[in-house]
């Protein structure tokens, strides 16, 4: 396989990626995201396979590459697990012509019958119009492509809901920003996340409010948020991450973004996001965090919260210029906060308005159980 | 606009002409949008009251009073045309205007001084651009120009010359409410004020210092200076410089004739004291010392020789340094480091000068532990606090304070100072305190505060915002923190944009473990049940 | 098979009157096989034994043998769930088969494989749960649970862990708990149940295993549990319970006094208040004296008699708010997680 052409220039395409993922050259989850999608659309339309199996072998592949060059982006995992949901399930309106008769008797165990309790999708009306129905044969010995053939053109398509979703994840995300942000209101964000910033703008035009922006040490990207939306015509203040707690008082509800969310329905986000999400909690104020549904991360166990942090360059935090210092002082400066599930009230997506306790049951909806594991 | 004009036309009532001025006072201030508007106000209250005075008992001057008004509001539309072309507007000058006020025949003069100033103003900020200027009244370039002009000698014509005698003596500043804002944002028309922005209006400014007037003393005059700069900053170290400055005063003080030193000192003291709250606001161990000092002034014997009753004064206030901040720190060192052992991880928030000295003192004892030290903007006084402590050769971890979470789970006791305590037991002090405490809270880390007892503020306060103070550069552009960031780009103001840096919050009592006093280790609720907490106890006795 | 064997009911029962609670307590007895399980094995043997000729007849018999079981333990909870999984299972059966017998065999070799699964559900559960087990972690247990055991000897093949475990009186299992760590050489310490919020802020973390987990997402467990549970709340610290899913129970308490195992005599007070205060005034006498005689004497410790320990529960509810997550091998599910899946489970 590996000399064949078309493998060859998948792998430089797969491999390119994972070198800009290591060198942190791709940032940004969405763009991560995105840059997934491209590159799984290439693979698929170049593979080669004749069953589901080999093909469902090769995305998994591409994606172990992907997650293990940068491990703390977990939009790459998510986008590839998303995208062998996809296929799956187009296989399978595909290939229920063929393979509805030699169904086997169901076997109905005491175990099945309790899984029965797994959260599911509702049953989705199937889609009845496919010409593909009947013909689609696996591992047909006589041409072994030609079950790609067949296949391919739905898969695309597949790929391309995945690439839609993406696309659309701001305005779908920003479209019931002015349901969420009323007349008056203060509102506080931290750092730059684009999707606060389009859902911020896009309730702009709909109501007077007034964001306050904590400027987010040691990256200070609070400041070029402030920039951003004042320029959009927002009253905005920029704030240093100390004023927070002080200023709390007269906040009406805190507004985050999430680097990914986790299977318990907590976070990673920015670093001070827990600080600010604890300062809410005190004060009673609403947290709200916008994100994507391509940030559902179907872990739990990452928020061990040292090892799970991921540490920045110390020297933003105690610059050079500090000299003798700097040999004497252990500096700490991590890129992510994890905030527990109770920290949040909610997460505003691009598919509706989430409670944290029902993210486990988006995951499960989102992407199926054995890809967990790439 | 007209709201505002209506409301001083329903007080022009027929039998009132009189107290018209008094009564234009009340207006409702936060209305106001623009400095110039409150020029146009005020001039013409000081046609109407000038015309009213002439003809006092005349039934006709309402009618006057309402056309004087109704002309200052044209006057006012052209000077908003005016303002927002080029004007840079003056903060401080409208609380005088309205503080002022009272003294109506000066009244005139004032505007009239004042509206030859701005045109020379306006004229000198034709380079700068409006925005930058507009953007908050504590940016950086508004001040330097502002000291600039007042340190080069200019201060006789400045606006703020007039400085106000203080009502209500021991209040930190002068807030009439909607203060800050009226220069902050001259473009702005009075209902479309954003509200995040009056609702924090009330916040001190940091300002020069007032020009000069009547006998200020040198030593005064550069104290206020030191002050305005945050050269000298911290609770104790402003309570001692200003005492210390005051003995100098006290001992330049010549009573003048058919006069005891009892009655007259003081009235010779309180305009330096009213300098120094100028240059910024007076912390509460300034306001505590005063009230200290002035009885101790007035009760000195009138018998007594006039130098040994200085020399006595001076003593006095020897003593309480001594007493109240020296003495009390050495004990809260010795009290809070027992609360140190050996191999304990001590988080400490900016620096505090009581946690310093406690931190070396235990160090100095033998006892062997490690330091993390949480620092923020506006001040990042934290690297002050490392350089003393790495010096000492204790180790150190230094971070900023969105990263307080990843080492709370090492951390054994978290030790902050204050800048002053109140009755209900929360305390106040730097911005930044209060969310490290209650981080430190919900992983059940003990939360010390170190606080001597003359920090005791009377009154209970519920937030940080509604008393507070603007720290004095919010932003540095050219910190060195960010100086490797990406992010470090040059904040292009705008007019949605603004800035707002508190100095100080305020940590629930809920927050606090523990309040380390010279007295012992108390609750923070406990702090009024101290005697002599306010000084109740005679000093030096 | 073990298992197997294990059903195999002693020879002198009539075959077709089967004693199931004598099954019950036979099969019981095999180390590894908890109450649910072993709830289902019985009822198993009971279809196996059954003479019945239609469903109807068949899910009345179960149900009779349920009653029975129910009635005869003081502690009827794990029992319950193992049943009503059990029935339900029949019950929703699909039996478009010709000869009810064949169902009836389908029915037992199913109940069999069942409990053949379940066994190594706890593996998984461990599997799962290590995961959450980093490096040098202290861990704070109560009393004895066999999915907790088997968790952290798992953990301390790869990681360093150290434990806590209550002392769990009356029964004292936390002892149980204690030797079978030590023997495998992880460092354990007994703390007295009264000493859990001394100990909790030097804990990572709370691992529990359960009795049942219940519809409302929380978790019945052996007494103690809840206070630990409102000790972790208190201090933040997060409190994991295990739960294999058999051990998924449809039933809603809304406190502790709606559980099954409650009853007037939990809690009574002394009907006879005349006799029994001068015992305990006599009783108290001692205790009036110095602390320094008693000091002297700490042999004379005292323990309670069993009428007081009588008027204790077994159990405890813990309520959802107070768990952080539940590890079970359909996965980790949030308590909201456990009790919508039961919903989906039962109601679905």
């Amino acid at each position: 396989m590996a000399t064949e052409p078309s493998s060859a220039e998948n792998h430089r395409v797969v491999e390119s990626l994972a070198a800009r993922l290591r060198r942190r050259q791709v940032v940004g989850s969405r763009e991560t995201a995105l840059e997934t999608v491209f590159v799984l659309r290439q693979v698929v339309s170049k593979a080669r396979f004749s069953n589901i199996d080999q093909l469902v072998e090769i995305i998994r592949s591409v994606g172990r590459k992907l997650v293990e060059a940068q491990p703390k982006e977990y939009t790459v995992g998510n986008t590839v697990r998303k995208v062998l949901h996809h296929i799956r399930e187009e296989y399978h309106t595909a290939s229920q012509g063929t393979t509805a008769s030699s169904t086997p008797k169901p076997s109905f165990s005491i175990a099945k019958f309790v899984s029965q309790g797994q959260p599911r999708k509702q049953a989705t009306p199937q889609k009845t119009s496919h010409e593909t129905r009947g013909m689609l044969k696996e591992n047909n010995p006589d041409d072994p492509d030609a079950f790609a053939r067949t296949l391919k053109p739905v898969l695309m398509e597949a790929i391309q809901d995945v690439f839609d979703e993406l696309e659309t994840v701001y305005d779908n995300i920003s479209k019931n920003a002015k349901d969420h942000i009323h007349s008056d209101e203060i509102i506080l964000t931290i750092g730059k996340s684009s999707t606060v910033e389009a859902f911020l703008k896009s309730a702009a035009p709909y109501r007077k409010y007034t964001a306050i922006v904590a400027d987010t040490a040691p990256s200070y990207s609070g400041q070029e948020m402030a920039q951003s939306l004042s320029s959009a015509g927002i009253s905005t203040v920029l704030v240093p991450d100390s004023s927070i707690y002080a200023l709390m008082s007269r906040i009406n509800k805190v507004i985050l973004g999430a680097h990914a969310i986790l299977a318990n329905g907590g976070m990673f986000a920015i670093t001070g996001s827990l600080l600010v999400a604890t300062a809410a909690r005190a004060h009673s104020t609403p947290v709200v965090v916008c994100a994507g549904q391509f940030k559902l991360t179907p872990q739990w166990n990452l928020y061990h919260e040292y090892g799970a942090l991921d540490f920045a360059d110390p020297s933003s935090v105690l610059g050079f210029e500090e000299g003798d210092l700097v040999d004497k002082v252990d500096v700490v400066n991590p890129f992510y906060d994890y905030v527990r599930p109770e920290m949040i009230d909610a997460y505003v997506t691009n598919d509706g308005d989430h409670p944290p306790s029902s993210v486990y049951r988006l995951i499960k909806e989102a992407y199926d159980d054995e890809d967990y594991e790439l | 606009m007209s709201t505002t004009t209506e409301t001083v036309t329903q007080m022009v009532t027929p039998t009132a002409s009189l107290k018209l001025s008094t009564s234009s006072i009340a207006l409702p201030q936060p209305s106001c949008s623009s400095q110039s508007q409150m020029q146009a106000l005020s001039s013409a209250r000081a046609s109407a009251q000038s015309q009213a005075s002439s003809n006092s008992i005349s039934p006709a001057a309402p009618a006057h009073a309402k056309s004087a008004i109704y002309s200052a509001n044209a006057n006012f539309q052209r000077n908003t045309k005016l303002n927002d072309a080029n004007t840079i507007p003056n903060p401080n000058s409208d609380p005088n205007t309205n503080l002022n006020a009272p003294k109506s025949q000066k009244q005139m003069t004032k505007a009239e001084r004042r509206e030859q100033q701005e045109a020379q103003r306006a004229a000198k900020a034709t380079a700068k651009t409006t925005a930058s200027q507009s953007g908050t009244s504590s940016s950086k370039p508004t001040s330097t120009h502002k000291q600039s002009a007042s340190v080069s000698g200019k201060g006789a014509a400045y606006p703020s010359a007039a400085t106000p005698k203080k009502p209500g003596k021991g209040q930190d500043w002068k807030p009439a409410k909607g203060e800050t804002k009226e220069g902050a944002y001259p473009h702005l028309q009075m209902d479309e004020t954003p509200r995040g922005l009056r609702i924090f209006s009330h916040f001190g400014a940091p300002k020069p210092p007032a020009v000069t007037k009547g006998d200020i003393h040198p030593a005064i005059i550069r104290l206020g200076l030191q002050f305005a700069a945050f050269k000298i900053t911290g609770a104790n170290a402003r309570c001692i410089a200003m005492l210390t400055a005051f003995k100098t005063v006290i001992q330049d003080y010549v009573t003048p004739p058919n006069n005891t030193l009892s009655r007259h000192l003081m009235v010779q003291l309180s305009p330096q004291i009213t300098h120094l709250v100028s240059a910024r606001p007076m912390s509460v161990t300034m306001g505590n010392a005063i009230r200290q000092m002035k009885l101790e002034i007035s009760g000195s014997d009138i018998d007594l020789p006039e130098q040994d009753a200085k020399n006595a004064l001076c003593d006095t206030i020897d003593n309480y340094i001594r007493d109240r901040i020296l003495l009390a720190d050495q004990v809260i060192q010795e009290t809070a480091g027992s609360k140190i052992k050996d191999g304990d991880v001590i988080l400490t928030y900016a620096r505090s000068s009581v946690v310093e000295k406690v931190l070396l003192h235990s160090w100095a004892d033998g006892k062997r532990f490690s330091v993390i030290i949480v620092d923020s903007r506006p001040m990042l006084e934290g690297k002050a606090l490392l350089k003393s402590l790495t010096a000492a050769s204790i180790p150190c971890t230094y971070l900023l304070l969105p990263s307080l979470p990843s080492v709370l789970p090492h951390t054994t006791t978290l030790f902050v100072g204050a800048h002053s305590l109140h009755a209900n037991g929360a305390v106040f002090s730097r911005a930044g305190t209060a969310m490290v405490a209650m981080m430190a809270k919900s992983r059940s880390i003990p939360v010390v505060v170190c606080c001597e007892t003359y920090k005791f503020a009377e009154g209970i306060r519920w937030d940080g915002v509604s008393k507070n103070e603007l720290a004095p550069t919010p932003f540095p552009p050219s910190s060195t923190s960010n100086s490797s960031s990406q992010h470090n780009l040059a904040i292009k103001m705008n007019p949605n944009l603004s800035m707002l840096s508190p100095l100080y919050d305020l940590t629930p009592p809920s927050c606090i473990t523990a309040v380390v006093t010279e007295v012992g280790i108390i609750p923070p609720s406990s702090i009024s049940s101290i005697p002599g907490a306010l000084g109740r106890v005679t000093i030096g006795a | 098979m073990d298992l197997n064997r294990a059903l195999k009911i002693p020879d002198d029962v009539p075959s077709n009157s089967l004693d199931i609670w004598t099954t019950y307590q036979t099969i019981l007895r095999k180390e590894e096989i908890s109450t649910p399980l072993a709830a289902v094995l019985a009822l198993t043997e009971l279809v196996e034994r059954s003479d019945a000729g239609t469903m109807f007849e068949l899910v009345k018999a179960l149900n009779d043998g349920a009653k029975v079981l129910n009635a005869r333990t003081p502690n009827p909870i794990g029992l319950n769930a193992g049943c009503e999984l059990f029935i339900a299972f029949v019950t929703l059966f699909p039996h478009d088969s010709d000869s009810f017998s064949d169902l009836k065999r389908e029915l037992v070799k199913q109940g069999q494989k069942y409990a053949t699964e379940a066994i190594t559900y706890r593996e998984k559960i461990a599997e799962l749960a290590l995961g959450f087990i980093k490096d040098d972690s202290v861990i704070l247990t109560h009393s004895y649970s066999r999915v907790v055991m088997k968790t952290l000897l798992r953990a301390h093949e790869r990681k360093r862990i150290s434990v806590y475990v209550t002392e769990a009186r009356p029964r004292g299992l936390g002892l149980r708990t204690y030797d079978e760590l030590t023997a495998a050489g992880i460092p354990c310490t007994v703390v007295l149940d009264s000493a859990v919020s001394y100990v909790m802020d030097k804990v990572d973390f709370v691992l529990v295993g359960s009795e049942a987990v219940v519809e409302s997402g929380g978790l019945i467990n052996a007494v103690g549990s809840n206070q630990i549970a409102i000790i972790a709340k208190a201090a933040n610290i997060p409190f994991y319970a295990l739960a294999e899913s058999y051990k998924f129970h449809r039933l809603f308490p809304l406190s502790q006094y709606d559980l099954p195992t409650h009853n007037p005599g939990i809690l009574a007070f002394p009907l006879t208040s005349a006799s029994s205060s001068p015992i305990s005034l006599q009783n108290n006498n001692p205790s009036i004296r110095t602390a320094n005689e008693n000091a002297s004497r700490p042999e004379q410790s005292r323990s309670m008699t069993h009428e007081q320990i009588a008027c204790n529960p077994d159990v405890d509810y813990t309520r959802p708010d107070l768990i952080t997550l539940v590890f079970s091998d359909v996965g980790s599910l949030t308590p909201e997680g456990v009790s919508q899946y039961l919903v989906g489970m039962f109601a679905g």
